[in-house]
């Protein structure tokens, strides 16, 4: 791919550009301090995200589709759901890192619903836990945690309702 | 580096190693193709990261404070699953302000609702988002996940009343 093609297709990448720029000609300090802060996010998250897409390239090759359409596909029901929330809920890491692995699983055949119940439960974090029970304490952690992990159930025939067509979806071919 | 990056490091090493006993042609395939695929994000994480550190220094925790501090009423919930939204980040950061906004006699609605928007929702990796799911997935997921964080805020309002 030649670099004039590359930049069209990372246009955003320009935006960034542009917007730091606008706020280094108001504020130089600012603008700093926002490139140190997003440099840093990178790299305390690097780790993550080179491991995300080595499961990445491991579950192209090794999970099987069958075993997909069966345990999350479109049959999959209620069990299905509750598979795809458990697996939400061990997710680490940004999610941006999350989106390939959620496109493979589409693209080998999972439901929309249990992508949808991985994205919903994802925000639960189970090494965050202990602290925020120190910051808020049981009562208020435990109701929290339980409705993020039954907004699974809620938002995965909510957005497949309103998403619709899954085919166009995954169709979509990753580059 | 933290525990849990060492702990996701020791089973992606055992992943690999049992992959390759198995199959070192498959191996080299997966790993083939999870280096590719991150290359061909690499620019959006650039994006997303770049983003991150734009919305912390213009929506620092001051605003946040500032605009949540005290009771509000209703449009409390609204502003914090703004805010949340807008200035996502790691949850360990919104915590202490979650607790600084209690004490200030914020409602636990919109802290509850701060706390959801700001892991849940991403705002800032909305381009990636569009980009690997489709625009409708995208801006679908992004609006129900904003309502829902206000639905968590006002039940975890009236369950600690």
């Amino acid at each position: 791919m030649n670099f004039l093609a590359w930049a069209k297709k990372n246009w955003l990448l320009w935006v960034a550009v542009a917007a730091y720029s606008l706020l280094a000609t108001v504020s130089l300090s600012e603008a700093k301090m926002a490139a140190i802060i997003g440099a840093t996010t990178f790299a305390s998250v690097f780790v993550t995200l080179v491991t995300v897409f080595i499961f990445v390239g491991l579950f192209q090759v090794w999970v099987r589709e069958e075993f997909i359409l069966k345990h999350l596909g479109e049959q999959s029901g209620f069990r299905g759901l509750f598979l795809g929330a458990l697996l939400g809920t061990a997710i680490h890491g940004p999610l941006v890192g999350v989106f390939p692995l959620l496109k493979t699983l589409l693209n080998k055949g999972a439901r929309l619903g249990v992508v949808i119940a991985i994205v919903s439960t994802w925000a639960i974090k189970l090494p965050m836990i202990p602290l925020e029970l120190r910051f808020f304490g049981w009562k208020f952690t435990l109701a929290r945690q339980f409705l993020l992990f039954a907004s699974a159930f809620v938002m995965a025939p909510i957005m497949e309702r309103l998403i619709g067509n899954v085919p166009e979806l995954r169709e979509r071919k990753e580059e | 580096m933290t525990t849990t990056d060492w702990s996701l490091l020791i089973v992606m090493a055992a992943a690999l190693a049992i992959s390759w006993i198995k199959n070192r042609e498959l191996t080299k395939k997966a790993i083939k193709i999870g280096y590719k695929s991150f290359v061909n994000v690499l620019p959006f994480f650039v994006v997303v990261f770049a983003a991150i550190g734009l919305f912390e220094v213009l929506i620092s925790p001051q605003t946040i404070r500032g605009l949540l501090g005290g009771s509000r009423g209703v449009l409390a919930p609204v502003i914090a699953a703004v805010l949340g939204s807008i200035a996502s980040g790691p949850p360990a950061a919104v915590f202490p302000i979650g607790r600084y906004l209690l004490d200030q006699h914020a409602s636990v609605t919109a802290v509850a609702t701060l706390l959801t928007a700001w892991v849940a929702v991403g705002t800032a990796s909305l381009p990636a988002e569009i980009a690997y799911m489709g625009r409708r997935f995208a801006l679908t997921r992004w609006a129900v996940t904003f309502v829902f964080s206000i639905i968590v805020g006002v039940i975890m309002g009236w369950l600690l009343l």
